[in-house]
């Protein structure tokens, strides 16, 4: 009983602690540790309706706890995970398990900077070399092992990583793959300050990653020649090269408001799963020019990705696993409830495309611009495959497999549309500022089969609005309302979400989502969900109940299946 | 009984630990290397404002609240300036994707605040920062004084309130 109630005042204490917390982080000596919490759990409810399955036990969740310790140039971290049982979504990609499967300790001065354990890191647009997380999409692909920063004069920045991917829960110990990378960059305003007193910017960098990994077994594979015979065919498990190599090199270029940025990213020798074990070299390509002046701005982005994908392990397959770099989504990013499942993927190995967005304020006090300004966005983005010629090989052969596969010439946009996105946004407030509206129309094109396996072109024009109204200082109220009209697909939809706030305390909101246009009468089903949350400083505390579609979730062109669910969810974040 | 004694005693005692920690040590801002708009490294030891108040705070270009957030206190934010000498600083949480639009985006939507890029997290990483958007608010010594995370329209108003206590002081 004693223990008991040791237990229970501890817990206490630690729960006054992280109250206290908020208004002061706790000292140690000159340190400091903080940290975060978050949990996010669901009960599970099987409805036949909309595919939400029986499920062997009904409530998940996933948790973890970040510490972390920093004194004057000194951090260290760690991160305990539990994913025993998690939601179903993180289930079905494999995030699954518990453990403290990050920690790391850092020393930094204004000379060097060392990191052991594990840590992020991104080297320039992250083309050849990113290190990322995003929690909400499962993946996590740090890497375990040192990095090196060195700043040896203002302005030249030196780095180097030596480290193991983080593969989900598993161990590092029976790892045979690992990341080397190195990467140089000279901000040349900072050198000569001279420079960035006129105006100007000039940035240049470049990098060299090389991945190792051994194969031991050989690939069998089947080529069948034009007189129907097949023979088996194989790549010797020495033919499969033990380091695989990539470079990139950088500008950034700027006047005053004018700014272009480029890199251009190559990939050496690395037949894996996705690129049907071809031996051809990657590249990629990203531009972007971005003109800025108060009230207006322009940004013209281009992207070229060819064979690009970029693992650890040759042979994984699962979306969110070991991924060295990041080939981005340059088109821009909605949060729209109805186009969820139509958000653009990025494809690594094959996609060209451009993406021009236009900010323009309706200046404030004017006829059209009412006292606080309009704001419009005008966008548009369009990608397509890349245009490929298979080589000779591959054509008598039957199979690109062991060959060089293709050539490409580079500025050419192959036959297929793989997304349009044509939008225009407007943005008012009303004078007396109680009222708010975002009007918007975008018409979508979205190629299933490319970017979901299923056969077809999704075309949608989708209307938009969201509507705020302040019904005192502290009481607010918000409309979002969206048609998805489409004859593709799943057929059109309609969504209505109204959200009720209490400032800085209270969200309580009541949505629905009706596909009213499913060509499948059964289908035709609500996806109801009400949700309230209460905020206090740094911790969230949200209880919802509802219905989710299955679909994809989207992150900035990353995406992952979500299955279908109802059920009773809540999630608590905090930090202290 | 002397279990609940105990209990309270132990409770007592830690609380105060705490309390007393309070008044000795408000905690300042990890130092993280972020990128400035025209593409110099800035490290967030060098945000300060003559001993005036500070707000940071964390957003992104596709985040709606916190572009909601950041619309409201624009409105107020020559009157804040004005009164308090309060400065504002906006750290975009952007990546790679979306990062060479932050600068055309608040330029276009007029915005008067210091904008910092912090292209792969290392920032909200180190103030444990789960959701954008982010708020904190820092004294004249770049001490934390309040934080806060979500938007609902209004809050505002308390920002202000604790903007103005922090001048008066």
């Amino acid at each position: 009983m004693q223990q008991k109630s040791l237990i229970i005042s501890i817990i206490l204490t630690l729960f006054l602690f992280s109250i206290n917390s908020t208004q002061a982080q706790h000292q140690i000596g000159n340190g400091r540790i903080s940290g975060d919490f978050g949990f996010n759990g669901m009960y599970y409810i099987p409805d036949s309706t909309i595919g939400a399955e029986k499920i062997d036990s009904k409530v998940r969740a996933n948790a973890f706890l970040n510490i972390l310790y920093s004194n004057s140039g000194f951090s260290a971290g760690a991160r305990y995970e539990f994913y025993q049982f998690p939601l179903i979504d993180f289930e079905k990609i494999g995030y699954q398990g518990q453990g403290v499967k990050y920690f790391f300790a850092d020393y930094k001065n204004s000379f060097i900077q060392v990191t052991a354990g594990n840590y992020y890191e991104q080297f320039g647009n992250g083309l050849t070399l990113r290190a990322y997380e995003d929690r909400e999409l499962g993946i996590d692909n740090s890497l375990l092992g040192t990095r090196i920063k060195v700043t040896p004069y203002k302005g030249i920045y030196l780095k180097g990583v030596w480290g193991i991917e983080r593969k989900n829960f598993d161990s590092y110990l029976d790892r045979r793959d690992f990341v080397r990378g190195i990467d140089a960059e000279v901000s040349f305003g900072e050198i000569f300050p001279v420079i960035q007193e006129k105006g100007f910017l000039t940035r240049v960098g470049a990098n060299f990653i090389s991945k190792y990994e051994k194969t031991s077994d050989p690939l069998i594979f089947t080529i069948n020649s034009g007189d129907s015979t097949s023979t088996q065919a194989e790549i010797p498990a020495d033919k499969f090269p033990s380091n695989v190599a990539a470079w990139a090199a950088r500008l950034s270029f700027g006047y005053k408001d004018f700014r272009i940025d480029g890199e251009y990213a190559r990939k050496i020798n690395d037949p894996n799963i996705s690129n049907n074990f071809i031996y051809k070299h990657g590249e990629a390509l990203f531009l972007s020019a971005t003109y800025a002046m108060k009230g207006f701005g322009i940004a013209a982005s281009f992207i070229r990705a060819d064979n690009m994908e970029y693992r650890s392990q040759r042979m994984e397959k699962n979306n969110s696993l070991l991924y060295i770099n990041c080939i981005p989504a340059i088109n821009r990013q909605y949060s729209y409830q109805l186009i969820g499942d139509y958000s653009y993927v990025s494809q690594p190995n094959n996609q060209i495309g451009v993406q021009l967005q236009v900010n323009y304020q309706i200046p404030k006090k004017s006829k059209l611009g009412g006292k606080y300004g309009t704001d419009l966005t005008f966008n548009y983005s369009r990608f397509h495959d890349i245009e490929k010629k298979p080589v000779a090989d591959a054509i008598t052969n039957g199979t690109p497999t062991g060959t060089e596969g293709y050539t490409s010439s580079f500025f050419k946009f192959g036959p297929d549309l793989l997304y349009q996105d044509v939008g225009f946004e407007v943005s008012h407030r009303f004078n007396n500022k109680k009222w708010k509206l975002i009007l918007a129309y975008n018409y979508i094109t979205y190629n299933l089969e490319v970017l979901q396996g299923h056969e077809g072109i999704m075309r949608g024009h989708l209307v938009s609005s969201d509507l705020s109204y302040k019904i005192t200082n502290k009481h607010a109220l918000r409309l979002e309302a969206q048609h998805l009209y489409t004859k593709d697909d799943e057929g059109s939809s309609i969504y209505a979400m109204l959200e009720y706030s209490f400032s800085p305390n209270w969200f309580v909101s009541i949505g629905d989502e009706f596909n009213y246009g499913n060509p499948l009468k059964e289908h035709r089903t609500h996806y109801y969900n009400v949700s309230c949350a209460y905020i206090w400083n740094t911790t969230r505390i949200a209880l919802n109940f509802g219905k989710t579609k299955e679909g994809i979730l989207c992150v900035g062109g990353v995406c992952r299946a979500v299955p279908a669910s109802y059920g009773l969810g809540l999630s608590v974040t905090t930090s202290f | 009984m002397k279990k609940v004694l105990t209990t309270i005693l132990i409770l007592a005692a830690s609380l105060s630990v705490f309390a007393q920690e309070n008044d000795k040590k408000l905690s300042k801002l990890p130092e993280i290397d972020l990128q400035t708009l025209d593409g110099s490294i800035f490290n967030t030891k060098d945000i300060s404002n003559d001993g005036k108040p500070i707000i940071v705070s964390l957003w992104a270009t596709w985040c709606k609240p916190c572009i909601a957030e950041l619309l409201a206190i624009a409105d107020e934010y020559e009157d804040w300036v004005n009164e308090t000498g309060v400065k504002m600083y906006a750290i975009s949480i952007d990546d790679s994707k979306t990062s060479a639009r932050v600068a055309p985006f608040v330029k276009g939507k007029g915005w008067e605040y210091t904008v910092l890029l912090d292209v792969n997290s290392d920032f909200k990483r180190a103030m444990n920062v789960n959701d954008v958007p982010y708020m904190c608010i820092l004294n004249g010594n770049g001490e934390i004084v309040w934080q806060h995370t979500s938007y609902a329209p209004g809050s505002e108003t308390e920002v202000y309130e604790i903007i103005k206590s922090l001048t008066k002081k």
